[in-house]
């Protein structure tokens, strides 16, 4: 996966850009801890649960807890959440379970590392890399997805057999790697959400 | 430059959030004019060796504006206050931001990177490596490279440092490459390179489409 620091990072940037009114520092901390969430499905692979990038990269959690907090919220007579921290909380739940879907598994589908996405129903692991160029010469060029006949194909590095995410738990190679950054685009993001929490603060407080 | 198009999802996407209140769709098309307007020293490349990526991509375009802000903004019969009131102020100080880590930042991390402190010292750097905790050699960072030189037993700083104007040249739609080609020119135009650029693409429009969707009760100020 590419590193949680990094999740972290586009969640903190999700939290700070859709929390709204419901922003404060105990809020973001909710949206940050559920955009590193799914990553902790490497430390249940060890445990012998699902496999690194699969069990909690699953789009069936990210649609199930999304789900559940719609018909929690919304359907019930009384909503539990409703009556424990009313709007506040409604809108913190669904920004971190976008974060948790945006940040914790779409940052991995988007990376060589990949993503089990269907799993449990497939074990196979799916990844969006490619690139989409307009050329003077060649027109439209995309290579992130095969478009067949009435199918669209993702390149897949493998099945949770065959492919194996590394991480600190899982590791890749011979000696144990917690990886933060991996290139200098990473690190500028993680520096701009980094700013970015108190550059909230400022133009609020100081409107400028 | 990672593409334009990267730049502006990047921008909208911190912008939505340090907007608050003062968001709406003309502040987000000013915030677009202002992450795209350093790409106009491509145009300058016709006429200056290795202006693309100098001459508005120096980080002194972000002290002075950000100088600029700070000092009308902070006195008496302000300008910017006067004109456009608080939301002009927030907007000013929003765009400083998205220029610095969305468009600047990105570009220091991309190919041959920005003439980060041109006039003063005309070099280019880049921004690359990574930082690791590893069980065996603890934590390693490779972004700045600090040796001692064997021979002259100086200490050397390499923070990805490159040429200057004169023997940098960044590809860009407007000039392929420094020299012109024989036959035709292959112009390219990329929207997106790599997973990662898609990413923030999808990222920067779910943020705009979510708080389009967001309902505020009535009451709370969104902020």
């Amino acid at each position: 996966m590419p590193p949680t620091l990094l999740s972290v990072a586009v969640g903190v940037l999700l939290g700070v850009g859709l929390l709204g009114a419901a922003f404060d520092r105990r809020s973001l901390a909710v949206v940050a801890l559920a955009a590193g969430l799914p990553d902790a499905d490497a430390i249940l692979a060890v445990l012998g649960v699902g496999a690194a990038n699969a069990s909690l990269h699953s789009a069936f959690v990210a649609v199930g807890a999304a789900g559940l907090l719609y018909y929690e919220t919304e359907r019930r007579e009384r909503s539990w959440l409703r009556a424990q921290s009313g709007w506040y909380g409604v809108r913190v739940a669904w920004v971190a379970v976008a974060a948790y879907a945006v940040a914790g598994i779409g940052l991995d589908l988007f990376s060589t590392d990949a993503v089990a996405l269907l799993y449990p129903l497939s074990d196979r692991y799916y990844a969006v890399v490619g690139k989409l160029v307009v050329s003077t010469q060649e027109g439209l060029v995309q290579t992130y997805v095969d478009i067949g006949e009435g199918w669209l194909g993702l390149a897949s590095p493998g099945t949770v057999e065959s492919h194996t995410v590394g991480s600190w738990w899982t590791p890749a190679g011979e000696e144990r790697r917690l990886r933060l950054i991996e290139s200098g685009w990473q690190a500028i993001v993680v520096l701009t959400a980094a700013a970015a929490i108190p550059a909230k603060g400022l133009v609020e407080r100081g409107d400028r | 430059m990672p593409t334009s198009t990267v730049h502006a999802a990047v921008a909208f996407l911190v912008a939505v959030g340090l907007l608050g209140e003062y968001y709406d769709r003309r502040a987000l098309a000013i915030i677009l004019g202002i992450v795209l307007f350093p790409e106009l020293d491509t145009a300058l490349g016709l006429v200056m060796d290795g202006a693309h990526r100098t001459v508005f991509h120096t980080l002194f375009t972000s002290v002075v504006a950000a100088g600029v802000v700070y000092w009308d903004t902070s006195r008496e019969g302000s300008w910017i206050r006067g004109r456009w009131g608080a939301a002009g102020v927030r907007l000013a100080w929003v765009g400083v931001f998205v220029h610095t880590f969305a468009h600047l930042g990105l570009d220091w991390a991309h190919l041959s990177g920005i003439n980060i402190a041109w006039p003063l010292v005309d070099q280019f750097f880049s921004l690359d490596g990574e930082l690791y905790y590893s069980a065996t050699e603890g934590v390693v960072q490779t972004f700045v490279d600090v040796a001692v030189d064997p021979e002259t037993g100086r200490q050397q700083v390499d923070a990805g440092g490159g040429g200057t104007t004169a023997t940098t040249h960044v590809s860009s739609p407007v000039q392929p490459s420094k020299e012109p080609s024989e036959g035709p020119v292959d112009r390219r135009f990329p929207i997106a390179v790599g997973g990662w650029q898609l990413y923030f693409l999808v990222v920067g429009a779910f943020t705009l489409l979510a708080r389009r969707v967001q309902s505020t009760p009535k009451g709370t100020k969104e902020s």
